[in-house]
């Protein structure tokens, strides 16, 4: 499980004691009991917009929409069509889960500030609409919507304190098993690096739209038992006021995980009520602690109250598994693992790559040299699915992926190292490298959510994995730190062991002893060495000479985009062009 | 109709110069400013300020709150945009927001500025005085809004065109490193071209000021309309922008006038959300920069 | 006469000893020296990743970490400067990319150059560089991300020369640029340091660079490998080994 959500967990006990101990001051206090009862149904909504914002970093002021939707679900379905609460509120959710895919689709398009504009007027319009729907009342709302009966018990006043309390932390329990599995470890990669996420084999697109159906799912929840406890459910209430409380809940309360989303709640609930007289003074106070918390506690209140270990407390039982696997590394089939045919890539008017062709052998280890901006690195994000390419094919273990999105590249069994590092900043090196272990995983959303058996048991087996990497490539001792404290040369071996952790067949590596020094250049050049006699195919690109010419098979050679020259080491460090190429010619 | 095209433009113009600043803004920091409208309403009230206290006239309440708004967007540029930015481009987002519900409820706190909504003194004679051009009624106040306007953009254009501070802001915005290794010094730059931005709001809830009312909850629909306009027009053209918030002021008023209130805003809205998705360079825009 | 050794002998410009830095976490200088005297075209050389750029970004203060060693300019200490302080004392970094003005014409690019000096002979300089650039003169309306390469790249040395410089640092001029272009901009830069502005030139194409340079230095893993004359180096077999890896056949 992700370490920073272990602290999560840890506080939700406690924070279940004060509902319980609250609850029972509240017993005689209908005005404690009302604020406790707000509390838990912007929990709900808060904890759907603490994932989305948090855990996968979408930004969204239109949450409102969807609390109005579950709202006026409710509203309608027990008013005017006389239903009970549980189908209409089970309605309501459902709708809402559905215009939160719809958005999500939607938001892909968009980041930033662009994201945040897309879903505030996505909160506008169903306002709108809401304000001008006859048959839900237009601006007068709907009213006269009943209590919740569930058996003999009708849910208003005392009870449905407890009852709204016991949603709240069952949502809550729910989704930290969600973010606790293999659906919690896809957002967290797509939060810190998108690009590499993709290429362990997470699928973003799909895991950000499934974001977005989730948190509105919630805060369509949330709508529905508002509805059914306030008794009417009015556009104004539902407009984007709420949405902005909801993030500001979520900001102070802190982000990503299930604990920061209720005290947020809690605390914008109570201040709401208690600050009833002082409304201006309060809202102002929201304004600059809004603001303080994104400059000096960026993880909410919830990071305040944690004892965030920078390290924590190793794991016992990581060193007896220094099992070393004995496996062959096949590629499937029997065509060439890698098979590029007249490819070409054009940036505007720039030219990066231009009719390059060449075969890869199986289990050879060829390196990729050529000047500064020859078009390596573009030719890499050409065979991995990043960016379209202009012209050609490209046949990966005898399957045509031209134009293949880089997570399905991934998943054929392609490993891949960036230039510049790319790890999973806020993630220990072992979950970086469980991270990599993700296309080999079966899991479902729903089997994560509901914290099935089966889930656990996958979830074991990916960590299995993942530790007989590191043992192999000596990373236990750092197997806890945090990746972005790593020092330079550990950065790129743990990069490194979360590319071959799911024993790719082909292993593309981007300037992997950029930055090293000499003792570590001599470690890599081991670790290359026995992935390739494993049998993994390498194509590498590198700038060290030495280590080209000492560890490859093959070499091929990039200018402006040609290939100008393919062969043995020792031809080609003689070819002449080769030399024109690195050290130009006399005038 | 035509009626309706005058008064769009007129509100259209307050919507033009917040579409402007946030322009300005996006240039300066990469984001974009939330709270422009809220400033465009505290500007408003600063000139309420002078007319009220020092007793000027509003002309030079217009300078004055200017200023004022200068200064203002030094403080908003060091205090909040600055450390914020070091949360990324989320924080910084989130970061202006918060910067609206200080405005917002805050703008009530200060003495004089919470009572109800008000008018400031016409710009000349009375606020009601109106002249008929072609079977068309204009308030006098309306010209002097689409007059003022006019000065703004002329002093923008020749402060980004023509002098040589204003080209190295530019330069700045444009590309920093580039910026730094002549030797501009980027973060005063960037400061200078917040104070400008707000500035630009005061001015413009100034202008307003003799027509609509100065304080009030307005902000956040101001900044809303100003965005829409920005997106329409093209976040990234000044020209754009400008464009843009007329556009939306015109429609805003002919929608007003054909159909019932409520129905005009969630129209404006689903124009955003559609400029977003198929036209997200804008009208004016050159690339689509939407994404990263 | 006896020949005062000491006045033959000139202060060095630019002064750099023991230099180690990098980018956070990350070592990428290891300990440089070198020095630049006035007038003096010298040129770094190396393959990639060695460091070159790296040691550019240093002397100018922008994006990296010093981490130890001294950089001294006409007497100035420059480790603790900021970078609108190294240029104003006269030393101006062309970056790779060139980072020009984009959106602005050429000949606001170039005036824009003069930001930091004595702005009154503004008019005589840019008369100075479109001389010596005949081409920007006939373009100066245009915007700069519309001029070719070569024109961007004598754009961005033309805006640095507009402030004067005592040392103009260039970083892979010749990149993306064809042969012919990348002859004038060597011959320009000759020109230059014989009018008296010392360049420090970073740059992959070694030949090209050592038939121009008067010294050069090779740097590789973060250090001085090499350094000589540019009669010394030409000659010396190391040179394409450090390239190239390994001896030559």
């Amino acid at each position: 499980m992700i370490a920073r959500l272990r602290a999560d967990a840890r506080l939700l006990p406690f924070l279940a004691a004060i509902v319980v101990v609250f609850g029972l001051f509240a017993a005689k206090s209908a005005t404690l009991a009302q604020a406790g009862t707000y509390a838990a149904i912007y929990a709900i909504a808060a904890i759907g917009l603490s994932l989305l914002l948090g855990n996968v970093r979408q930004i969204s002021i239109g949450q409102a929409g969807f609390f109005g939707i579950g709202a006026y679900a409710v509203a309608y379905c027990t008013a005017v069509a006389g239903w009970p609460f549980w189908p209409a509120a089970a309605l309501g959710v459902a709708l809402a889960a559905v215009v939160g895919l719809a958005l999500g689709f939607v938001a892909l398009r968009f980041t930033g500030h662009y994201l945040a504009m897309a879903t505030l007027a996505f909160g506008l319009i169903a306002v709108g609409i809401f304000h001008e729907a006859q048959p839900l009342g237009g601006a007068v709302g709907i009213s006269n919507v009943p209590y919740a009966q569930l058996g003999g018990l009708t849910l208003s006043g005392y009870p449905a304190y407890w009852f709204a309390w016991g949603v709240a932390l069952l949502a809550a329990l729910l989704t930290l098993n969600l973010l606790r599995g293999r659906t919690g470890r896809a957002f967290e990669t797509i939060r810190n690096d998108e690009l590499a996420a993709e290429m362990v084999g997470v699928q973003t697109r799909r895991y950000k739209i499934v974001a977005f159906a989730y948190a509105g799912a919630l805060a369509g929840l949330a709508g529905a038992i508002y509805a059914a406890y306030l008794g009417i459910v009015v556009p104004d209430a539902v407009g984007v006021p709420l949405s902005i409380d909801f993030l500001l809940m979520v900001v102070l309360g802190g982000s990503g995980g299930v604990s920061g989303a209720l005290i947020g709640a809690a605390l914008i609930g109570f201040l709401d009520i208690a600050g009833h007289q002082f409304e201006n003074w309060r809202e102002v106070a929201y304004g600059v602690l809004v603001v303080g918390v994104v400059i000096g506690a960026p993880g909410g209140l919830v990071s305040l109250l944690r004892r965030a270990p920078k390290s924590p407390p190793r794991d016992a039982r990581l060193s007896a598994l220094a099992v070393s696997r004995d496996r062959r590394i096949e590629a499937p089939g029997d065509g060439p693992p890698l098979d590029v045919r007249g490819v070409t890539k054009r940036f505007g008017g720039l030219l990066a790559l231009d009719d390059v062709s060449f075969v890869l052998e199986r289990g050879r280890l060829t390196s990729l040299i050529g000047p500064n901006g020859a078009g390596k690195t573009t030719l890499f994000n050409a065979i991995c699915g990043v960016g379209r390419l202009t012209g050609g094919v490209v046949w990966i273990g005898g399957r045509q992926a031209t134009g293949w999105p880089s997570h399905r590249i991934a998943a054929l069994g392609v490993g891949r190292t960036f230039q510049n590092a790319r790890l999973f900043g806020e993630m220990t090196v072992l979950e970086n490298v469980t991270a990599g272990t993700f296309r080999t995983e079966r899991g479902s959303f729903a089997a994560d959510l509901l914290g099935l058996p089966a889930t656990r048991r996958a979830e074991r087996a990916a960590l299995e994995r993942a530790r007989a990497t590191l043992a192999e490539l000596g990373l236990e001792p750092i197997a806890h730190t945090y990746a972005k404290d790593l020092p330079f040369g550990d950065r790129r071996r743990v990069e490194l062991a979360r590319a071959v952790a799911a024993e790719p067949w082909l292993l593309l590596v981007d300037e992997p002893a950029a930055g090293l020094n000499g003792h570590e250049r001599g470690t890599l050049h081991e670790d290359l060495l026995r992935l390739r006699d494993a049998g993994t195919t390498l194509l590498l690109i590198e700038h060290d000479m030495r280590l080209v010419m000492t560890l490859s098979d093959r070499v091929m050679v990039l200018k402006f985009g040609r290939m100008i020259a393919d062969g043995t080491p020792a031809v080609v460090r003689s070819n002449p062009e080769v030399i024109a190429a690195y050290l130009g010619t006399g005038s | 109709m035509m009626q309706l095209i005058v008064a769009g433009l007129t509100v259209g113009s307050g919507y033009a110069l917040v579409a402007l600043g946030i322009h300005i803004i996006l240039r300066a920091t990469r984001i974009v400013n939330f709270a422009q409208g809220e400033f465009t309403v505290v500007g408003g009230l600063f000139a309420l300020t002078f007319v009220q206290v020092l007793h000027v006239s509003t002309w030079f309440a217009l300078i004055g709150a200017s200023v004022c708004g200068f200064v203002l967007g030094l403080v908003f540029e060091r205090l909040i945009l600055r450390p914020a930015g070091r949360s990324g481009e989320t924080g910084l987002t989130i970061a202006t927001i918060g910067t609206v519900f200080i405005l917002l409820y805050g703008h009530a706190l200060i003495p004089g500025w919470g009572s109800l909504p008000q008018p400031l003194p016409a710009f000349t004679g009375d606020a009601s005085d109106v002249f008929t051009l072609g079977g068309v009624t204009i308030g006098v106040q309306s010209l002097w809004v689409f007059a003022l306007l006019l000065v703004a953009l002329a002093a923008m254009y020749v402060f980004a065109e023509r002098t040589y501070y204003g080209k190295a802001i530019r330069a700045a915005a444009n590309n920093p490193l580039g910026a730094r290794l002549i030797g501009i010094d980027v973060a005063s730059t960037r400061a200078v071209s917040v104070g400008i931005a707000i500035a630009l709001a005061a001015y413009g809830g100034t202008i307003l000021g003799p027509i609509t009312l100065v304080g009030g909850a307005a902000g956040v629909a101001i900044s809303i309309k100003g965005f829409v306009g920005a997106i329409v027009g093209g976040l990234e053209s000044p020209i754009g922008c400008v464009a843009g918030g007329l556009i939306v002021g015109v429609v805003e008023k002919l929608l007003e006038g054909r159909l019932s209130y409520g129905v005009a805003d969630p129209i404006v809205y689903s124009l955003l959300l559609l400029a977003l998705l198929f036209f997200p360079q804008g009208l004016f825009g050159r690339r689509a920069a939407v994404r990263d | 006469m006896s020949g005062d050794v000491l006045d033959e002998r000139e202060l060095p410009l630019l002064e750099v000893r023991d230099l180690r830095a990098g980018y956070g976490a990350l070592e990428v200088l290891r300990g440089v020296e070198l020095e630049v005297l006035p007038g003096e075209l010298v040129a770094v050389l190396g393959p990639n990743g060695a460091g070159k750029t790296t040691l550019l970004r240093t002397i100018s203060r922008t994006a990296t970490t010093l981490r130890g060693g001294t950089i001294a300019f006409d007497g100035h200490d420059l480790a603790r400067a900021s970078t609108e302080r190294t240029v104003r004392l006269g030393c101006l970094h062309v970056p790779e990319g060139r980072q020009l003005f984009t959106d602005l014409s050429v000949e606001d690019n170039l005036r824009l150059g003069a930001y930091s000096t004595d702005r009154r002979t503004i008019a005589a300089d840019l008369a100075s560089v479109y001389e010596r650039f005949p081409r920007l003169a006939d373009r100066h309306g245009q915007i700069a991300f519309s001029l070719s390469g070569g024109e961007q790249q004598m754009l961005a040395i033309g805006r640095a020369l507009m402030a004067k410089p005592k040392l103009l640092m260039l970083d892979e001029p010749s990149t993306g640029l064809a042969p012919q272009i990348v002859e004038q901009i060597f011959t320009i830069v000759s020109e230059l340091t014989r009018a008296g502005t010392a360049v420090l030139l970073v740059e992959q194409n070694a030949f090209l660079t050592l038939a121009h340079a008067d010294r050069a230095y090779v740097m590789e893993g973060g250090a001085i490998a090499l350094e000589g004359t540019a009669a010394e180096l030409r000659a010396d077999p190391r040179v394409q080994s450090i390239y190239l890896g390994g001896a030559t056949d």
